[in-house]
């Protein structure tokens, strides 16, 4: 039977911001369809509302035109809408099977069998008795995705289903996901990222600001259209001109970087050696999980590791704790901004001090000198324009891209020679991440260096003067950023080897 | 969620009346009249100059405890043995002022409480050190080692200690009046210690709010990924907040032995170090909230003798106010930021 799925006038509001405003969309099973738009265009309130876990202010959602209630994420189970978050909600430490069992009704003998029904009818392999973290994320959502499947759901939303997976790894879900459609699975693709939807689904509609703005076959589309619909205004495109850089200094040398846990969640690090130049970006890339954390912990002092050398501007500084390594000019912007390169529940200034180094004068015999913090973070929020002026104003109420402005330019206003920063532009709209980009390119033009850990190919093919893979805790060599392309990266990514 | 924090100031206010009306309902089935046993639970031990005065005195040491403990508190650091901390310090302030029994000098004081201050910071420095250097849980060691105190203690009063004149009872010699701390009006107890209570709040408010030390607390306590990221000392502030807070214990401890007790015995403290840890929540770890708190506590100790005395019933029902006054508190922080639903659930449906 048909599956017909229709959102009817839904609004939600929060304080200070109309997450959804009157949207309306329909969709109809047998075909892919994409739901568009920035961070904060309002996707993932409208899938939250879909999918049971907040209800709206207004409207109503149809399935085959029965008005669903839909209070709880059990509602949504019951009238069979199958999501698929961008985090997987599953246990570590269970095997994949006890993952699945947890939520079944039927016997573990009979949901055994219906399993491997669904292994062989999509071609999937998962051994059904390891433990869920020795796999890797595209298995983990395999493992989500049959969760869904073995309730026998009419529609089925994934929720930037991608942002986790390698490229191999996403043509792989495209095939599944293909195959879902025809057997008359609704599907809603949730995402930011253009390619995908042109190559994936049939017809997108794009957010922009809660509202829907447009709703198209994607055959009409062009990366371009739909880019502008997306963000409402041209957007000037940077391109970072590379550094040919091979006269120059070696500021920052790592040796015999190795790092090893006897915790399952974190990535061992094995025997990295790598070199910074003045002026220079070295990227790393890398699909979160393979050792990304670690390394940037170490880098910044936060973990000590024996044996390592860490050469920065001719010193020995691998025993140095972070607050020691800012006083040689190193700053750093982690990847967490929310609880580790800020605190929300902090005002702006006392975020500002946590960078604290000795010229700063924030803290004098041991006393707070708030007035020269304040004069410094009024800095701050205007030379990285911040949209605040007033410092006393707690961190929470920062939209992420304003924290991150605020993050960076902290970092940043001490002129430091080398920044190291792990995902800066995670989780930011279009309109900030051109800002940090921009910024980060004119560090480089400033003569000092970057060295970017990121998981978006985009951005470090962007930004980077010479790009390396990270993998399951191993460097691959390092490759000047022309020669690279994201073809290449994806396999290196992935395990693979290119010559 | 963003504007409910001002609420954190307003549920200890809520906790202190859901306990009032709670212990009227207790009243009640244990069928006393409420109205008249709540006053003579709150109103009339401090009805008189006696009674406020002996309300200042049991609010001392609790507001000195809870004042170290909000240092531990507020930078993640969970002390629970500050009554082994008091003991400790009571017990080497005390071996001080039996050196001195029989010798004036206006040294002496001074030199039992600096004694008894030293000797609580070492006690709490077990932990600090075992958490620092092993890894182990601050926990369980400091609230063990409460016993081995306590325990201690009892061997000094009735062994090496205990007063060659006092027909074997388990308590040492009188102190000298050079080892006592002043009254501050006579005929009441009340006595200096509370100065040093005052000292401490004013101190505690400056270390926490103006210096380098109180902002590294601070951000510790909200977030230890960011302290680490910071590059703060981890291990000297776990250091410094126990030095503190055993400290403070340590004084509160030498000020009732010096106070009101005037020597050794087994029972020098009803457990303040256990009941300045609802203290230092109810005061919200705030340093003038943590005044306020303490002469609410303190009311319940006062009470419950009242209760004693004109009710019959055993003054350990000023337990289950200050049990009742930590459950509300923590029910009434918990229920501010939460909604309760009830829901209707089928039985198979209860395994999703």
């Amino acid at each position: 039977m048909a599956t017909d799925l229709r959102i009817s006038n839904i609004s939600k509001i929060y304080p200070g911001c109309i997450a959804n405003d009157n949207v309306t969309l329909q969709f109809k099973s047998g075909k892919i369809y994409a739901l568009l738009g920035e961070n904060g265009a309002g996707k993932s309130t409208l899938v939250k509302i879909l999918s049971g876990v907040i209800s709206p202010d207004n409207g109503e959602v149809f399935l085959n035109e029965k008005n669903l209630k839909l209070s709880s994420p059990l509602d949504a189970k019951k009238n069979k809408i199958g999501m698929v978050f961008q985090h997987f909600n599953l246990f570590e430490t269970l095997s994949v099977f006890e993952n699945l069992s947890i939520d079944a009704t039927e016997d573990n003998k009979s949901l055994r069998v219906r399993i491997n029904e669904i292994f062989k009818k999509y071609n999937f392999s998962i051994d059904l008795d390891v433990p869920v973290l020795n796999l890797s994320a595209g298995q983990k959502q395999k493992v989500e995705i049959i969760r869904c499947l073995l309730r026998s759901p009419k529609v089925l939303i994934m929720d930037e289903p991608t942002s986790v997976l390698t490229e191999q790894e996403t043509e792989e879900l495209f095939i599944s996901l293909k195959k879902f459609c025809d057997e008359g699975i609704l599907i809603i693709y949730i995402t930011h990222k253009l390619k995908e939807v042109l190559s994936l689904c049939d017809e997108v509609a794009v957010m922009r600001k809660g509202k829907v703005v447009s709703v198209s076959q994607t055959q009409n589309e062009k990366v371009e259209t739909l880019a502008n619909k997306m963000v409402g205004q041209k957007l000037a495109k940077i391109k970072k001109k590379i550094n040919i850089s091979k006269n120059k200094d070696e500021i920052f040398k790592v040796k015999h970087l190795n790092f090893y846990s006897d915790d399952p969640f974190e990535t061992n690090l094995v025997n990295l050696n790598f070199s910074v130049k003045k002026g220079e970006c070295l990227g790393i890339a890398g699909i979160s999980g393979n050792g990304q954390n670690e390394l940037f912990q170490i880098l910044s002092g936060e973990i000590i590791t024996p044996d390592t050398s860490i050469i920065f501007r001719n010193k020995e500084i691998a025993k140095l704790n972070p607050k020691q390594r800012r006083e040689y000019l190193m700053a750093f912007s982690p990847e967490d901004r929310i609880s580790q390169a800020a605190v929300p529940e902090l005002k702006i200034y006392e975020n500002v001090a946590l960078n604290n180094f000795k010229s700063s004068n924030f803290f004098e015999k041991g006393l707070v000198n708030e007035r020269k913090i304040k004069e410094h973070s009024k800095k701050i929020l205007s030379d990285f324009s911040v949209n605040t002026d007033n410092v006393e104003l707690k961190s929470q109420f920062l939209s992420g891209g304003n924290l991150q402005k605020l993050i960076l330019g902290r970092e940043l206003i001490t002129a430091p020679e080398l920044l190291i920063c792990y995902n800066p532009t995670w989780g930011l709209d279009v309109g900030a991440i051109n800002y940090i980009h921009e910024t980060l390119i004119k560090i480089n033009d400033q003569e000092k260096s970057t060295i970017l850990i990121s998981t978006d190919t985009e951005e470090l093919l962007k930004l980077s003067d010479r790009i390396a893979v990270i993998y399951k805790g191993k460097l691959s060599k390092i490759m000047p950023s022309e020669e690279v392309t994201p073809e290449k990266l994806g396999v290196l990514m992935g395990g693979g080897s290119i010559d | 969620m963003m504007y409910q924090w001002h609420y954190i100031f307003f549920t200890p206010f809520i906790a202190i009346i859901l306990t009032i009306l709670g212990g009227g309902i207790i009243f009640y089935i244990l069928g006393f009249n409420p109205i008249e046993a709540l006053k003579f639970y709150f109103i009339t031990p401090i009805s008189n100059l006696y009674g406020l005065s002996e309300l200042l005195l049991k609010a001392t040491p609790l507001c000195l405890i809870a004042i170290g403990l909000s240092f531990c508190f507020k930078s993640n650091n969970w002390n629970i043995g500050a009554e082994g901390q008091l003991t400790f310090g009571a017990i080497v302030g005390g071996g001080v002022a039996l050196l001195f029994y029989n010798q004036e000098g206006f040294y002496i004081l001074p030199l039992v409480i600096l004694a008894g201050a030293i000797g609580g910071m070492i006690f709490a420095l077990i932990p600090a050190t075992l958490k620092t250097y092993f890894n182990t849980n601050e926990i369980l060691v400091s609230l063990m080692l409460v016993y081995v105190s306590k325990l201690l203690l009892d061997y000094l009063v009735v062994g090496p200690w205990s007063n060659p004149e006092g027909f074997n009872f388990p308590e040492t010699r009188q102190f000298s009046d050079s080892s006592r701390m002043p009254l501050l009006f006579e005929g009441l107890r009340i006595h200096a210690g509370i100065f040093l209570a005052l000292a401490a709040v004013m101190l505690s408010w400056f270390i926490l709010y103006k210096t380098y030390l109180g902002f590294q607390i601070k951000v510790s306590g909200l977030s230890l990924k960011t302290a680490k990221y910071a590059g703060f000392k981890g291990k000297t502030m776990i250091l410094v907040v126990f030095m503190i807070s055993g400290a403070c214990a340590g004084l509160a401890g030498v000020g009732e032995i010096t106070g009101p007790i005037g020597q050794l015995h087994r029972m020098i403290s009803p457990d303040y170090g256990f009941t300045a840890i609802i203290v230092a929540f109810l005061g919200r770890l705030n340093p003038f909230g943590i005044i306020f708190a303490s002469l609410v506590v303190a009311l319940t100790y006062l009470g419950a003798e009242t209760a004693q005395i004109f009710l019959q019933i055993p003054k350990y029902t000023g337990q289950v106010f200050q049990g009742m006054i930590l459950f509300f508190l923590l029910a009434s922080d918990y229920l501010l930021f939460f909604k309760v639903k009830i829901l209707n659930l089928k039985k198979n449906e209860l395994r999703h």
